[in-house]
């Protein structure tokens, strides 16, 4: 039932999805394993088709669509049995930075892969970042720019985050950004697409 | 030789005396250096330009798309700003619920176009002139309906998307044939294809859903007798092959997002390169050195007896030492005579 759940998921069927997670329910599988082995595993395939260029953005959207329905179901029982997210993730493109669909496709990976989001948009100050995390018990900052005169605000990030002291590990990306920029402005993490940056971020969090 | 002869002689891939170029330029850079912009404009002038639109009726557009706050441009998407001197984002969709789908506006005025002017202006002109009109179907479909829900379109197909797209593209067609019926000497369109790393939508949808627009609109060009010239963001390895099937002239696109060396192996001498040089990292970053060689890089990629026009964008971020060294550069690498 599980895989047939990843198999929908991966071909955005969310009606069926919903209907097979009512199923697997129904049929008393423990609705973390329905979370595990069907959704986020459905996701973590998406995710390698992904990088490998064998499906792209609609593709991806459609897929997280369906997991998202799945989810709603699986929430209130997984809320009901205890089971915790991954971890929180606070997201959002850097101050004086409008574009957001990278990030929105970041978010929604990462949702997919089991972390809890927090997402504050885009056009985000350094201090709502470090409010958010501190408030939202985040374990990863993830900071988007698509402009390179707006990526310098990752730094300014960065070290607000590091004066509230927070010690929460950042993640960047966004198409100027580059693992020598995160080097040097010490972000811990970088990522060049989506689906690197779930891997980035399960990294980050087994530190 | 002339501007406009050295373009076609690129065009041609028939040895140009030299290299041409054209600087593209955000208001960013005359806002932040004036003066050395004036300088790089007087040292090394454009042989390519762009016809003013010369529009009898005046276009529907609110505000100042490069200024920050709020602009609406002439179809009725409404884009935010934050930043002088670059352009904002459509955060809200035009069109939320298909159903109201006749409520787009078509902006007929720019059918309005006065086409003895611009013949005056392409005959005062010695550059290669581009007509002003610019067909971006998808881009305009995403400011319409906002990225996500285009994405999401794309996925479910609904028929209204198709409907769309039709009138869309129907006017795109009818501008591109009052620009083709004018003295320009080329037709432009324009789509952002590709992400950093990949296209955004899959080559076989794309096949599918554009490509045969752009035949038209390279159609409309050739039938007319013009060039017709494409710009697209991000990496789009996958699909150049497509744009020189269907017969575009030349290529605007981010060399710097793909193997520069795959591009000169499969497709040099098949259309011509129209810039750029990397504007992500080096004209921002890089010094004039690593700008240098990044022009070397290309020249000896791309170039095959013409096929390469020295472009590349003075935008934010951009220093104005790395814009003149791109173009001091292909002075130094240029075709020999």
């Amino acid at each position: 039932m599980v895989i047939e759940i990843q198999e929908a998921l991966l071909k955005g069927r969310k009606e069926e999805v919903e209907k097979l997670v009512d199923q697997a329910l129904s049929s008393r599988i423990p609705p973390a394993q329905i979370l595990n082995e069907g959704l986020i595993a459905g996701m973590d395939r998406l995710g390698i088709m992904f990088k490998n260029s064998e499906v792209f953005i609609p593709e991806v959207l459609v897929a997280a669509r369906a997991m998202n329905a799945g989810l709603a179901k699986l929430e209130p029982l997984l809320v009901r049995d205890g089971i915790q997210p991954k971890g929180a993730v606070v997201i959002g493109t850097v101050k004086g930075d409008l574009h957001d669909i990278g990030k929105n496709l970041v978010a929604m990976m990462l949702r997919g892969a089991g972390y809890r989001i927090i997402d504050l948009g885009a056009d985000v100050s350094p201090e709502k970042f470090a409010a958010a995390a501190k408030e939202g018990r985040a374990d990863i900052v993830a900071l988007s720019a698509l402009l390179t005169t707006t990526m310098i605000q990752m730094k300014n990030i960065v070290e607000t985050l590091r004066t509230h002291g927070l010690k929460i590990p950042v993640i960047i990306g966004g198409a100027p950004v580059t693992r020598e920029y995160a080097d040097q402005i010490k972000a811990e993490g970088f990522a060049p697409d989506a689906a690197s940056a779930v891997e980035e971020v399960g990294k980050l969090i087994a530190r | 030789m002339t501007s406009k002869e050295l373009v076609k002689r690129s065009l041609d891939f028939s040895s140009p005396l030299r290299v041409p170029r054209q600087l593209w330029l955000l208001p960013w850079a005359a806002d932040h250096y004036p003066e050395e912009l004036a300088q790089i404009q007087k040292r090394f002038p454009d042989d390519l330009i762009t016809s003013p639109s010369f529009y009898r009726e005046a276009l529907k557009k609110m505000g100042d798309e490069y200024s920050p706050g709020t602009y609406i441009d002439e179809w009725g998407c409404r884009f935010e700003n934050r930043q002088k001197g670059v352009i904002g984002e459509v955060k809200e969709p035009l069109l939320k619920d298909w159903r109201d789908i006749d409520a787009v506006r078509i902006p007929s005025e720019r059918l309005s176009l006065d086409s003895k002017k611009v013949n005056e202006f392409c005959r005062s002109q010695s550059q290669f002139v581009l007509s002003r009109s610019c067909a971006r179907p998808f881009e305009q479909l995403q400011f319409i309906r906002a990225p996500q829900n285009l994405y999401l379109d794309l996925a479910d197909q609904p028929a209204e998307l198709i409907r769309l797209l039709g009138r869309i593209h129907r006017f795109y067609c009818e501008e591109m044939e009052l620009w083709a019926r004018t003295e320009v000497d080329a037709l432009v369109f324009s789509d952002d294809w590709g992400g950093q790393i990949s296209p955004l939508i899959s080559p076989s949808l794309w096949r599918k859903m554009f490509k045969p627009l752009y035949q038209d609109y390279v159609d409309i060009a050739h039938g007319r007798g013009k060039y017709i010239f494409m710009h697209s963001d991000g990496w789009i390895m996958d699909i150049i092959p497509d744009l020189i099937e269907i017969g575009v002239d030349a290529l605007n696109a981010q060399l710097f997002c793909m193997d520069i060396e795959e591009l000169g192996r499969r497709f040099k001498g098949k259309m011509t390169f129209w810039g750029e040089i990397d504007r992500q990292y080096l004209l921002s970053y890089g010094t004039a050195g690593e700008v240098r060689t990044a022009v070397k890089r290309v020249k000896e990629s791309l170039y095959q007896d013409g096929g390469i026009i020295a472009q590349c964008e003075f935008g934010a971020g951009a220093r104005p030492e790395n814009v003149a060294a791109v173009f001091l550069a292909w002075e130094e690498f240029q075709a020999s005579p």
